[in-house]
């Protein structure tokens, strides 16, 4: 139960929303599937004067393929997203995180602008999205910007976004025809957020291959494969991946679910593994 | 007999799956307010003053009560005992802090509102102001001389403390050429229903009367203390059962809350109504189960065990008007189980910390006395060298000893330890799993198998309480036009036991099951009884429901007896008839006795018995001793349901997750009433044992603040971590109860507890890991295998 009142809008088209935004600044939270900011009002952690809703929006919720790179409205559910067919077809990764985030009502509810915007660490979609090399576009009235995954995501919960700005898109480059892939996460339990998580995508050749893995610090962590693992995934080619895997979660954040010595581990363990079945993938023809 | 050992869907299904149950939430009356409780956020602290005058000032707020308030009218809590010598020290405690606060999330004032957002709203606005005092967070550190004190006047932090001995055990030890001990900790956690606790109370100021509706498991307990709290006659108050989402032990009373909203309602002359959050319920709504054990045992090399010693020092957290703390006393009553050991020598040490109080959750103390005698056996088995299973063979209470005088005090009643034991082996093929397992340890993977032996005391019964005993009533009435009515004294806090209820009945009567109806969970018309704890639905409540139904059969007998001229001692009923025993065919319709009863009592029939058809019977279980000076003995527990599971788990060995491949268990509650509703039960023990075993954790930090106060750091399983569970009966009946039933209610939840342990050991052998702490979180079995390798 919220306690204290707000203002409510719900504005029926983006100026308007951007236009609110501008007015209310950081007096007021955007509320998207509202599967994070529900939670945190009820416990009194965010106590907003204002609230602009998103969800009677038209056109923030579709899928448009611009030719190298598919556009995805922010207000796109995990549930959708994750078996829509451009989707599937061209970022079937970002699919396959979407079907694993939460439990099936969070699935119909939260939104994929929502959870990059709050940028939980170990949430599904950064790490996703900062291994396929995705582009958000952050919108306010009078004017936009393009930020890649290392200039939009800043630190715990912290994002580039203003409080005037909006993240309306999210563009995903398409996957090499016959890319291997693969999603994978610890968990405690199915539907908890995850302790470690990692993403892998290898092209025909191997080349580009990489690995994000999340949930180990602050931002997600991509790491650029192609010249370990351009002869094949060897043991020893997965050992070195493993290597920087350890080294590039030297602060791995520590909690009740696992110290930071515990993630850095899983790190090691998740980067082989997600890279080890996206090869496995690749071999097997890839694709979807 | 027609129903009994039948599979009967319960009656409340149909209701509760479609969303038509109707809770305590549910209610809602005229000119009714809503309660927000200000929670301390200090786990100690003095109170120095508390100003509410800005939550006054809101529009919509009706009051703010503080604990003054409520002192000042005398609404204190009354504390009671847990029997004869078990009880702990003496303290003051009103429905709200007074003076000082004693855990973080103890209520110090009450916000009454016209809505609950206002209430809520109100409640950020008092303002009180504290000193805080160096909180008790450690039990061990707080038996330490100079530890802080969480009530200064005890000049100690031991809320009780018990000592029960038999033999001579500290002798046989120091003397023994084989001894093998270690430690064992049980974290913190709790039952997590989905409901959380919720109440409407309505005094009404001209009658001088209150309607008290909770989600409780025991109303009439629950009038009687009320009574006592609020200075109220008991005739003058209601206190009505609705739908219960969940209770597990923890919706025993007293808390604090629910004398608090009662006496809300008192002051203002309004109906109120108070729905806990989930943060405040798994702040102040009773935790369960931190303990740490010290154990020693002497052993002969055939794998006798000969003696036992433990020290079980237990933090209960702060004191409290619950009974939670007793269950360190049961802990310890209940060694050493299913075993013969004739020396032991059991230390319980309860300290109070500023924690959450305990209160009662399923298994109450019993889970954590079975899961010690497993670690032991496993030692045991592992020092001599001998199968676990030979261990536990070599020592149980043999089929033909019972009833048993176990060291504690109790007889336990009944029971065929090694026969459940060798089927369940049978069910996992045991002599087949050394294959298995190294087979899978060919392919690199690490499996193995862990025994769980659990031993479930049920039909607590206390002397000297208002709450636990062991007896309760039942009414059973035949109407006019034939139906059944049950009226009894025991509750349903969603299991169906209103369903084995009402198959007792049919059965007992020879009427149709669609013809009776059970009525539970009102004070105004149901008998006095217990309510719904330590598995007494059946036991208690069952056997008061056949003894009820068992007077009026007596009667319709002898009207019968008359219509068809043969003597009632001759008949028999089935399927709404009362015929003669051999000759199904001379019959009369009961419907027919019962019309002859109601219209024709001046009759040839009916006139020689008494007009109605109503009675009202009261069970008291007899293997209950409560009079040591003549029986030689106290024992609080009449009925030993038991189980022997075994489970096979695989280990991660990169990442110390668990999976459970198989999980099977042979059950034993005596005489099973309803397998489907039996077995529900049993499910959602299992379930509430892995839980426990491998995820569910109240953590507090060295300030006393629960890290833990939301389900997305309270892990709890989801149907995805329960294996299918492979469970068969076996029943070997109670001599002291007329059904034979030993309860079901609290049974599966202990078994995970060993099982896993003894599986993630057996799986990790090569590393030699010893598990004795839980969860077994993945973290803790990672490290316990990189503890190895680093040695290594």
């Amino acid at each position: 139960m919220i306690a204290g009142e707000f203002e409510f809008f719900a504005p029926p088209t983006l100026p308007d929303a951007l236009r609110l935004l501008q007015e209310h600044g950081s007096a007021c939270k955007v509320l998207a599937g509202g599967m994070t900011l529900l939670p945190v009002m009820t416990l009194g952690l965010a106590q907003p004067r204002a609230i602009v809703s998103l969800n009677h929006l038209q056109g923030l919720a579709g899928v448009e393929d611009v030719g190298p790179a598919l556009r995805i409205g922010a207000m796109m559910r995990h549930a959708t997203l994750g078996k829509h067919p451009l989707v599937l077809q061209h970022a079937p990764l970002l699919a396959a995180a979407a079907r694993g985030i939460g439990d099936v009502q969070v699935r119909h509810r939260g939104t994929l602008g929502g959870s990059l915007a709050h940028a939980e660490p170990a949430a599904d979609y950064l790490c996703a999205t900062a291994t396929l090399g995705a582009r958000f576009l952050l919108q306010k009235q009078g004017g936009e910007r393009w930020l890649d995954a290392a200039g939009f995501f800043i630190d715990v919960m912290t994002t580039a976004l203003e409080p005037d700005e909006l993240l309306t898109t999210v563009e995903i480059p398409k996957q090499a025809a016959g890319a291997g892939y693969s999603h994978q996460s610890l968990r405690r339990v199915e539907g908890a957020f995850p302790i470690v998580l990692a993403s892998a995508q290898i092209a025909p050749g191997y080349a580009p291959a990489r690995v994000g893995l999340g949930g180990i610090g602050p931002r997600p962590v991509v790491l650029e494969v192609d010249d370990v693992v351009k002869g094949g995934l060897t043991p020893a080619a997965l050992e070195a991946v493993g290597a920087r895997a350890f080294d590039a979660a030297q602060q791995a954040l520590s909690d009740l679910n696992g110290s930071g010595d515990y993630r850095r581990a899983m790190a090691r363990v998740y980067a082989c593994r997600a890279l080890e079945a996206a090869a496995a993938h690749l071999q097997a023809g890839g694709g979807r | 007999m027609a129903y009994t050992g039948k599979d009967v869907p319960a009656q409340h299904s149909p209701a509760l799956v479609a969303g038509a149950g109707l809770y305590t939430g549910d209610v809602k009356l005229d000119r009714m307010t809503h309660a927000h409780v200000v929670r301390s956020p200090f786990a100690a602290a003095r109170i120095l003053s508390i100003d509410a005058s800005a939550a006054l000032e809101l529009p919509g707020v009706v009051a703010v009560v503080t604990g003054d308030d409520l002192r000042a009218q005398g609404y204190a809590m009354p504390v009671e005992g847990f029997g004869e010598g078990v009880k702990p020290k003496p303290f003051d405690l009103f429905p709200l802090a007074v003076d000082r606060v004693r855990f973080a999330g103890e209520g110090v004032a009450a916000v009454i509102a016209e809505d609950p957002y206002t209430a809520k709203q109100a409640a950020l606005l008092v303002d009180v102001e504290y000193e805080d005092t160096d909180p008790v967070v450690d039990a061990e550190r707080a038996l330490a001389p100079d530890s802080p004190l969480v009530e200064p006047d005890w000049g100690s932090n031991v809320l009780f403390e018990a000592r029960m001995t038999s033999g001579n055990a500290a002798q046989i030890i120091a003397s023994a050429a084989h001894t093998v001990g270690g430690e064992l900790h049980h974290h913190r956690y709790t039952g997590a229903a989905m409901e959380p606790r919720a109440y409407v109370a309505d005094y009404d100021p001209y009658r001088r009367t209150l309607s008290f509706w909770a989600s409780t498991q025991c109303p009439h307990p629950m009038r009687t203390l009320l009574g006592q709290t609020l200075h109220l006659p008991e005739n003058d108050i209601r206190v009505i059962q609705p739908n219960v989402g969940g209770a597990f032990g923890l919706k025993i009373p007293y808390f604090q809350e629910e004398a608090l909203i009662a006496a809300l309602s008192v002051v203002c002359g309004r109906p109120v109504r108070w729905i806990a959050e989930r943060r405040e319920d798994l702040l102040s709504g009773g935790h369960a189960r931190e303990g740490h054990f010290r154990w020693q045992a002497a052993f002969e090399p055939d794998g006798h065990v000969t003696a036992l010693q433990v020290r079980y020092v237990a933090d209960v957290g702060a004191p409290s008007a619950l009974a939670g703390w007793g269950q360190c006393y049961v802990t310890g009553f209940a060694l050493p189980t299913c075993y013969k050991i004739r020396d032991t020598d059991v230390e319980v040490i309860a300290v109070t910390t500023n924690k959450c109080a305990w209160n009662a959750y399923r298994g109450f103390g019993k889970e954590s006395s079975s899961w010690l005698m497993d670690r032991v056996m496993d030692a045991v088995a592992r020092e001599t060298g001998l199968d676990r299973t030979a261990v536990r063979l070599r020592n149980f209470i043999q089929p033909e000893e019972f009833p048993y005088p176990q060291n504690g005090g109790a007889i336990i009643d009944s029971g065929n330890y090694p026969k459940a034991l060798k089927r369940v082996l049978e069910m996992i093929d045991y002599a087949n799993f050394p294959a298995l397992q190294a087979a899978a340890r060919a392919e690199g993977r690490y499996v193995g198998l862990g025994l769980g032996q659990e031993l479930t005391p049920e039909g607590c019964s206390i002397a000297g309480t208002a709450r636990f005993n062991g007896w309760d009533g039942a009414t059973v009435r035949i109407g006019p036009s034939g139906e059944v009515t049950v009226l009894t004294g025991v509750t349903s806090p969603g299991t169906g036991n209103e369903t084995a209820l009402a198959q007792i009945a049919a059965d007992r009567l020879g009427i149709e099951l669609k013809y009776v109806k059970v009525i539970q969970g009102d004070t105004s018309i149901c008998p006095y009884g217990l309510g719904n704890f330590s598995s007494r639905g059946v036991i208690m409540g069952g056997s008061a429901v056949h003894i009820a139904a068992g007077e009026l059969r007596e009667k319709l007998f002898k009207v019968a007896g008359n219509m068809l001229e043969v003597s009632p001692g001759d008949l028999e009923c089935e399927d709404g008839r009362i015929m003669l025993k051999g000759a199904p065919f001379r019959y009369v319709d009961t419907k027919d006795v019962v019309t002859k009863i109601y219209s024709d009592c001046h009759g040839a029939a009916a006139c020689g018995v008494e007009p109605g058809l109503e009675a009202t019977r009261y069970f008291r279980h007899d293997n209950v001793y409560h009079q040591p000076e003549t029986q030689g003995r106290y024992s609080a527990y009449p009925s030993w349901a038991n189980q022997a599971t075994a489970l096979i788990a695989e280990i991660d060995p990169d990442t110390g997750v668990i999976k459970i491949l198989r999980y099977c268990a042979v059950h034993d509650s005596g005489k099973i009433i309803n397998p489907m509703t039996a077995e529900g039960n049993v499910h959602g023990g299992t379930a509430q044992g892995i839980g426990g075993a491998l995820f569910e954790q109240l953590v507090y930090d060295d300030y006393g603040q629960l890290t833990t106060t939301t389900f997305m750091d309270y892990t709890l399983p989801t149907a995805m971590e329960i294996p299918h569970i492979e469970l068969e009966h076996q029943e070997t009946l109670s001599p002291f109860s007329p059904l034979g039933a030993k309860g079901v209610g609290e049974s599966g939840i202990t078994s995970p507890l060993g099982a896993l342990c003894g599986a993630v050991e057996d799986a990790l052998r090569e590393f030699d890991v010893r598990i004795d702490r839980l969860p077994l979180s993945p973290e803790r079995v990672w490290r316990a295998i990189q503890a190895q390798g680093d040695r290594a």
